[in-house]
């Protein structure tokens, strides 16, 4: 893949506090990480003049997402990043359709195909390590722009919500201890 | 107003060091967990949990900065901040009810959810903001130093230390008496030059943070650089074979 269409590199980490948690989507964790911008290094950041509240066009060869953006100096000058695990559609979850996770929250999942470039031999192979099958994330290269200005509060692509299977959440947690 | 005990010997406290904190927050879900279940008081409610703007108290928490700097790549340094068990805690003083009182015996700052009106003075008073007010309950809530583990018998006696510090991957948290100078957290204090926080303040918090350690810096040239140029035509044998055809993919 020519380096000059791509010339990033994109990361995502799954937030520690998933990890070490007794709980996994619940009312605390999305307290600690409840938003994930894209964070760009400073070099990124100042060639394409962005400012604090932009959007950006994050582009693979496999697809476009739009997300907001935020300046991180201690990163790769060639890096562009972001929580995994955070962006979750409309309806999942159990949020509510307001829920941060599902507006501004995004995945870069819809740039990464689940298979290789065709190479003209009439098979398509897996984008997956071929001795353990995991996905292969840490290939994935980008080009960024800034987004047009007056687009949506939200990122792209936007689905319509997915119906619940559970009901409503409660608004207000008071998990364990004593019951009132 | 609440009058504060004579000074104690003990000063159970907390040692952080911010050379090893990874910024994970498990102990901010451990202490949010144990201390919802503790008997001592209400659970920590969390307002419009799973709503546009969820608001819910912690006992500890975690803040991230970065720093950049004049010589050396930037830094990110993470910060967890919980009550510091100050000895002239003016949390205490202020409290109009005796509900926020402290330990003559050990130093530990605690609030008697019982007599607290939710007046919010105290959180008022605290210069590191360590109280949250409960939004559920209307009491106030603070970092008990998990009294109720640390004193606790029927909890195998590793487990006697606060629920941050047992969860801690990182070995970032110390609990100890700061009151005793031969304590292994006073030794860790001086050791690595231990500071408190915001001492302007006049608060005497019991808490200590180690500052993180200077970074490697970056030789003139990469030593390493010449042994990782390629030392063979590539290997031989299966393995030669595994690797050449699994490039071809």
């Amino acid at each position: 893949m020519p380096e000059g269409d791509f010339p990033l590199h994109a990361l995502t980490q799954r937030p520690m506090a998933m990890y070490h948690s007794w709980g996994s989507q619940n009312a605390w964790l999305r307290q600690i990480h409840g938003v994930n911008p894209l964070f760009v290094s400073g070099e990124i950041w100042a060639e394409h003049g962005f400012a604090e509240g932009d959007w950006a066009i994050l582009t693979s060869a496999h697809g476009e997402i739009r997300v907001p953006v935020a300046r991180m100096d201690a990163l790769n000058g060639k890096t562009v990043w972001t929580w995994n695990a955070i962006g979750k559609r409309k309806g999942a979850w159990a949020l509510s359709p307001e829920a941060p996770e599902a507006n501004r929250g995004f995945l870069l999942n819809h740039l990464i195909h689940e298979l290789l470039p065709p190479r003209g031999d009439g098979l398509r192979w897996a984008n997956s390590d071929p001795v353990t099958g995991q996905a292969a994330w840490y290939d994935l290269r980008v080009r960024i722009r800034k987004a047009p200005p007056g687009g949506p509060d939200h990122a792209e692509p936007d689905f319509a919500p997915i119906a619940s299977p559970v009901p409503p959440a409660p608004g207000t947690v008071r998990h364990g201890g004593r019951t009132s | 107003m609440t009058a504060l005990p004579p000074p104690s010997a003990k000063k159970l406290g907390l040692v952080i060091d911010l050379d090893t904190c990874v910024g994970c927050h498990a102990c901010v879900v451990s202490c949010k967990e144990w201390n919802s279940q503790s008997p001592l008081g209400a659970p920590l409610a969390d307002l419009d949990a799973y709503g546009a703007a969820p608001e819910g108290t912690f006992l500890n928490r975690v803040h991230s900065f970065e720093v950049t700097r004049e010589a050396g790549p930037p830094v990110v340094v993470h910060f967890p901040k919980s009550c510091l068990h100050c000895e002239d805690a003016p949390c205490v003083t202020v409290c109009p009810t005796g509900a926020s009182y402290k330990r003559a015996e050990d130093g530990i700052v605690l609030v008697n959810e019982d007599i607290c009106i939710g007046c919010g003075l105290c959180a008022w008073a605290c210069p590191y903001g360590a109280r949250e007010m409960d939004g559920a309950e209307r009491v106030m809530k603070k970092c008990t130093l998990c009294v109720d583990r640390i004193y606790n018998e029927t909890l195998p006696e590793p487990d006697r230390v606060p629920a941050c510090v047992k969860s801690c991957p990182a070995g970032a948290r110390h609990f100890g008496d700061l009151g005793d100078e031969d304590s292994a957290v006073s030794r860790l204090v001086a050791e690595r030059e231990g500071f408190a926080l915001m001492p302007d303040q006049g608060t005497k918090p019991v808490n200590r943070y180690l500052p993180p350690r200077p970074r490697d810096a970056l030789p003139e040239f990469d030593v390493l650089a010449p042994y990782l140029e390629p030392v063979t035509e590539g290997a031989g044998g299966f393995l030669g074979w595994l690797d050449r055809t699994l490039g071809k993919i």
